[in-house]
């Protein structure tokens, strides 16, 4: 039954590393590069979260709706600083920025919110369905709820809109996408405000799935992007979800079975083993020096 | 003024070092003298990352995860087996060095961001380790009491001793890192840079330079961590944080990557900068960030860069090659 929970528990940190690894690989996929911003910008989202909540008492909804347009507009500000200034420069340099970037908006947040942890109020007061002998949260069924709502969403939102189309194409071939009259540099701000913007929601989810924001959590949270994307090959949506998955019930088992302390270190051991293993991760395609 | 630079190399090169030696007798002050010595830390890790990241064009991010090996290293050794500063500087060095093959011999094949997130994640799994290793690293509790060095018979405790110390060892590595960038190896590390497929088409043996650059670089980290242990007497894994990676590669960029002074002019800017403006203490991190923006913004090749990397680097391959000057651009020391 403890294996049965903490695949549970597993499975809904999971679902919100998913998320932040389809935002990330959403980004990968239209800039072809990383943001180092992407950690920063979930710190961010979990805050406007728990400003809303906390402070203005909306419900869980409308600060899920305005954590996305917040972290929407901010990516498109890192996206007019660190990427549109550099379209023909080395690659290595928006790399730079958005790390510079990520380093400001976190000391930022830091100097202006302070330092310590804040508490977001619990919702629905960790009330749970017990099945067997396990306990399902509330909480827990919202968070897959939304995720896959917005899994969905975005599916439809690729393959039925026009702007899915263009945002398809500039992440094949930037060029032919140019030659058939697709606004390049236009989808690549959308594409990299969607993928802030996802990155956003799972913010303001991991807020209140584990009651809490502090300003540096952003760079763990990154890390977990990072290692879910890798998993399932940078580019590839579906493959970054299975990546979160996989990812939030290894660390859940991991510290449940081992130590509390491994619950970092299994991020970068499965991003080490998988770059060693399959490169191009277990969906890429074959590709890779992308910087 | 770039030609009068490039004129009077020379004296310009004996000058900065000499008022890198006299600097100390117009410092009374020992706060000033601790940041002097940060200044230079921060310049042989710079300088150590910039062997990496400028010379042979792996874009290694987790420099600090070195640098705590060899801080981790002598803080060990010195407390247990009392050995001194001056034999742990080489095996800090080497124990760094020895990491770095570690991780370089399965990873050095993968490029660009793979290889950057590689790094990062060691950097991150050393900093865990010595988080939760306990029984070696004494954990979150960090290891303090590290004793003062002795230079023979002589006991070091204050700032402008050590400042003359770590000097002396960022001008050897300078020194040596310029012979070594004039030889075969260094060639072979900046043809690597340049063109992988083209070096090895031309016979350089790249996996085995690439793993020579990857060690030689991250001993200097090492070396520059045993010092920082002796220098603060304090090790802990908070030191040693992702900001920490991240700001050495910092320095690198806005001094300028690929030529040997960038790096000494970017640590010297990034280090006095924030201690410039102490009474909003805070603010330190964020005029860090704010400074890697507006110098990629305004100056993305960095202070003292000349148009270099466009070839490795570049999204086009249409722009011509320019010429190297990394091996030749002049040493100086703040």
């Amino acid at each position: 039954m403890f294996f049965l929970q903490q695949l549970i528990n597993g499975l809904t940190q999971g679902m919100i590393y998913a998320l932040m690894a389809i935002g990330f690989s959403v980004i990968y996929g239209v800039v072809g590069l990383v943001s180092f911003v992407h950690g920063e910008v979930i710190m961010l989202g979990a805050f406007t979260g728990f400003l809303m909540i906390s402070f203005l008492g909306t419900n869980l909804l409308f600060a899920l709706i305005v954590g996305f347009i917040v972290t929407w507009i901010l990516g498109m500000l890192v996206d007019s600083l660190a990427y549109r200034p550099f379209k023909d420069a080395p690659r290595e340099i928006p790399l730079i920025m958005t790390i510079g970037l990520s380093i400001f908006l976190r000391s930022l947040t830091q100097v202006i919110l302070g330092t310590q942890q804040r508490v977001i109020p619990s919702i629905f007061e960790g009330k749970y369905f017990v099945i067997g002998d396990i306990r399902i949260t509330y909480i827990q069924i919202i968070i897959a709820v939304i995720v896959i709502a917005l899994s969905l969403a975005l599916q439809q939102f690729l393959y039925r809109t026009r702007t899915g189309l263009s945002l398809r194409a500039v992440s094949m071939d930037k060029d032919a996408a140019a030659l058939v009259g697709v606004n390049v540099s236009k989808t690549i701000r959308t594409g990299y405000s969607l993928g802030c913007a996802l990155g956003g929601v799972s913010g303001v989810l991991l807020g209140i799935y584990y009651n809490s924001v502090h300003p540096v959590m952003g760079a763990s949270a990154s890390m977990k992007a990072f290692a879910s994307t890798v998993f399932g090959g940078l580019t590839s949506i579906p493959g970054a979800a299975i990546g979160g998955i996989v990812l939030g019930i290894a660390e859940n088992l991991g510290v449940g079975y081992l130590h509390s302390g491994f619950r970092d270190i299994i991020a970068f051991v499965i991003i080490i083993a998988i770059l060693l293993i399959r490169p191009s991760g277990i969906m890429g395609r074959k590709e890779g020096g992308k910087v | 003024m770039r030609e009068f630079f490039r004129k009077n190399k020379k004296i310009l090169l004996i000058a900065s070092i000499v008022l890198a030696f006299i600097l100390p007798l117009f410092v009374d002050n020992s706060y000033y003298m601790r940041v002097l010595v940060n200044v230079l830390i921060y310049i042989l890790l710079a300088s150590s990352l910039n062997v990496i990241n400028g010379y042979s064009g792996q874009f290694n991010i987790g420099h600090a995860g070195f640098y705590c090996v060899g801080a981790y290293t002598a803080a060990i050794l010195a407390t247990r087996f009392g050995l001194s500063l001056w034999l742990l500087l080489p095996l800090s060095g080497l124990a760094a060095a020895l990491f770095s093959m570690f991780l370089g011999l399965p990873t050095l094949r993968l490029k660009g961001i793979f290889l950057a997130i590689t790094t990062l994640g060691f950097s991150e799994i050393i900093r865990l380790t010595v988080l939760n290793w306990t029984s070696l690293t004494r954990g979150p509790m960090g290891i303090p009491g590290i004793p003062f060095p002795k230079l023979f018979s002589y006991q070091i405790t204050n700032n402008t001793q050590f400042y003359y110390i770590i000097l002396f060892i960022v001008l050897l590595m300078l020194f040596i890192t310029k012979r070594i960038l004039n030889s075969r190896i260094g060639r072979a590390w900046i043809a690597i840079r340049e063109d992988e497929l083209a070096a090895r088409s031309m016979g350089v043996e790249t996996f085995k330079y690439k793993l020579l650059n990857f060690a030689y670089g991250t001993f200097w980290a090492g070396v520059a961590g045993c010092f920082y242990a002796f220098f603060t007497s304090y090790v802990s894994a908070d030191s040693f944080i992702l900001d920490e990676g991240f700001s050495i590669l910092g320095m690198v960029i806005v001094g300028g990557q690929g030529t040997l002074l960038g790096p000494v002019i970017g640590a010297t800017f990034l280090t006095i900068l924030p201690e410039l403006v102490r009474s909003i203490a805070e603010y330190r991190l964020v005029i860090f960030g704010a400074a890697i923006v507006i110098t990629m913004l305004v100056r993305p090749q960095g202070i003292a860069g000349s148009k270099m990397l466009s070839q490795k680097l570049g999204r086009s391959t249409k722009k011509k090659v320019t010429k190297n000057k990394g091996g030749d651009s002049n040493v100086s020391t703040s």
